[in-house]
């Protein structure tokens, strides 16, 4: 049997989000808890490196963006088949917004994940506004400019 | 036994053709992203071994490596 998946795509409702925290196992952890923040979604694993990359970038991004008072938050979704190595990736790089764990891949495959990392900036409204697929270190200042433009929109 | 038999046809090119149809998912791949997984662990090594080869066996061509024979380049 093939299985084709439908990838979420620009303008569509984000697919429900409901999962542990990868650090202390507490949770379930809604996307829906984030509705009416500017929200971007990233799946991950410590196996790939732009995903690594990504992590403090974002980190930062986000940090900055939350002391000028924008309603934004980074929720990343870990997909590590085993949790303790993306665990392990947080000790050493830690990240002060909320992790998510999903060893069996079940949020990626409802969103269709067709490369690592793929990010989902989702409105406060809960659409799809873009979807990101890899990363490098420029495409930070890219997807920050994106936010702001979005958090310009909804004033 | 002669129904399952005469099945066979049907199930036997089914099961190839479903088997090739499970890619590994992107979210997946923290097993093939491995080093050792990789067909050339170590490309340096290659590149010096391919060098060697193609010097001392007076060939020319194939890989990275320069030709000649010579074993000077």
């Amino acid at each position: 049997m093939c299985f084709m998946v439908q990838a979420a795509e620009k303008g569509e409702i984000a697919p429900a989000v409901a999962l542990p925290l990868l650090q202390d196992s507490g949770g379930p952890v809604l996307l829906a808890e984030y509705e009416g923040q500017i929200i971007y979604l990233d799946f991950w694993a410590s196996w790939c490196p732009p995903c690594l990359v990504s992590m403090p970038i974002m980190n930062e991004i986000r940090n900055r963006l939350q002391d000028e008072g924008i309603a934004f938050e980074v929720l990343a979704v870990n997909v590590d088949s085993h949790p303790e190595d993306g665990i392990d990736f947080l000790l050493d790089s830690p990240v002060d917004f909320v992790v998510l764990s999903d060893p069996e891949g079940t949020s990626p495959a409802a969103y269709g994940v067709r490369g690592m990392p793929t990010s989902y900036l989702i409105d406060p409204e809960g659409k799809i506004v873009m979807v990101h697929e890899g990363f490098k270190r420029s495409d930070g200042e890219k997807i920050e400019q994106k936010i702001l433009e979005m958090a310009g929109n909804s004033q | 036994m002669k129904k399952s038999l005469a099945l066979l046809p049907l199930i036997i090119p089914a099961g190839l053709v479903c088997s090739s149809c499970q890619p590994v998912q992107a979210w997946e791949r923290g097993t093939l992203a491995k080093p050792e997984m990789a067909i050339d662990a170590d490309p340096m090594e290659t590149t010096l071994n391919t060098h060697i080869f193609f010097s001392k066996e007076a060939s020319n061509g194939g890989h990275n490596a320069a030709g000649g024979g010579c074993g000077c380049n």
